[in-house]
């Protein structure tokens, strides 16, 4: 049986209020881990994603376009005339190319591949031989 | 809502309203503050993973019973009765009264260990004597019996100290 006394030092007691313990880490942790993620990670994962794509589909265009030159290069060497290059020569050659990069592509090199008639020299070999007396 | 999101809901509720007498009480067990703390979050850490708190019948009394079951097991762990820990707060006191805070603890600290679970059961569990029985496995009287040993000599050893403070300061 408790005396009034009792009841009026339990109020006292009572007014001294425990503190209130440390959060467990995983009740909030695991809470927000089961809710969906926010509108902005969502978006950073699309827009990630189609970066990606976009990278990939211009590596991919990019192979095609050097194969393509390539190619394009393989067909124009079956046609490189073998007499000299004129005027007339070039615009039919021109004419024929599948491109136009591909036909300045060919010309260009074809000074190099191309055999000098006999007797005769490359300027840029007579040159490079010459020496200089100053 | 699913099942797991209200299950953790329901332990985040029964934590903020209940976590604070918990801890009291793993302190006024174990001694070590540090400790009830660790046993606490263990309990419910627990009672996350298995679900266990949303089938009992009387949620509070059994996470108190959870509680001592876990500082019991951890105090044979360390094969120690560790004394009481007197340099942490327990009570957020009234009025800014640190001294009576302070006297309170120490007065807890003196009653023999049953008493003092009863007491804290009580006052700040608000558990009946009837739960408080079950708890300890004692009958309903000898609960009520120990509480009331325990609150006369815990007023009689407050007001020792209070009295004693009051003469040093004339």
């Amino acid at each position: 049986m408790q005396t009034p006394d009792d009841e009026q030092f339990e109020a006292y007691l009572k007014r001294f209020h425990p503190i209130a313990p440390e959060p467990v880490p995983t009740l909030s942790v695991g809470h927000s881990s089961r809710r969906s993620p926010p509108l902005g990670i969502w978006l950073a994962a699309v827009a990630a994603i189609l970066v990606t794509g976009a990278v990939i589909l211009h590596i991919r265009s990019s192979r095609i376009v050097v194969s393509n030159t390539a190619s394009d290069a393989a067909v124009a060497e079956r046609h490189v005339p073998s007499e000299p290059l004129t005027m007339r020569s070039a615009n039919a050659w021109l004419a024929t190319a599948p491109s136009f990069k591909a036909a300045v592509d060919d010309l260009a090199f074809r000074s190099q591949t191309s055999p000098l008639p006999q007797g005769k020299q490359s300027a840029v070999a007579v040159l490079s031989k010459e020496k200089i007396k100053l | 809502m699913g099942r797991t999101d209200r299950n953790a809901a329901d332990i985040e509720t029964l934590y903020r309203q209940h976590g604070a007498a918990l801890l009291l009480f793993a302190s006024a067990i174990s001694g070590d503050r540090g400790r009830a703390q660790d046993a606490v979050h263990q309990v419910f850490l627990k009672a996350i993973e298995s679900g266990s708190v949303s089938q009992a019948i009387n949620k509070k009394a059994y996470l108190f019973v959870c509680v001592r079951n876990a500082v019991l097991n951890d105090a044979k762990v360390q094969g120690r009765n560790m004394p009481l820990d007197v340099d942490s707060a327990w009570f957020s006191p009234p009025d800014r009264d640190y001294a009576g805070e302070q006297n309170l603890r120490r007065a807890l600290g003196e009653l023999p260990d049953h008493q003092r679970e009863v007491i804290v059961l009580h006052v700040w569990g608000e558990l009946t004597f009837s739960e408080i029985a079950d708890l300890l496995g004692v009958s309903s009287n000898t609960a009520a019996s120990r509480y009331r040993y325990a609150l006369a000599k815990l007023r009689g050893s407050m007001l020792a100290k209070e009295n004693s403070c009051a003469d040093s300061r004339r």
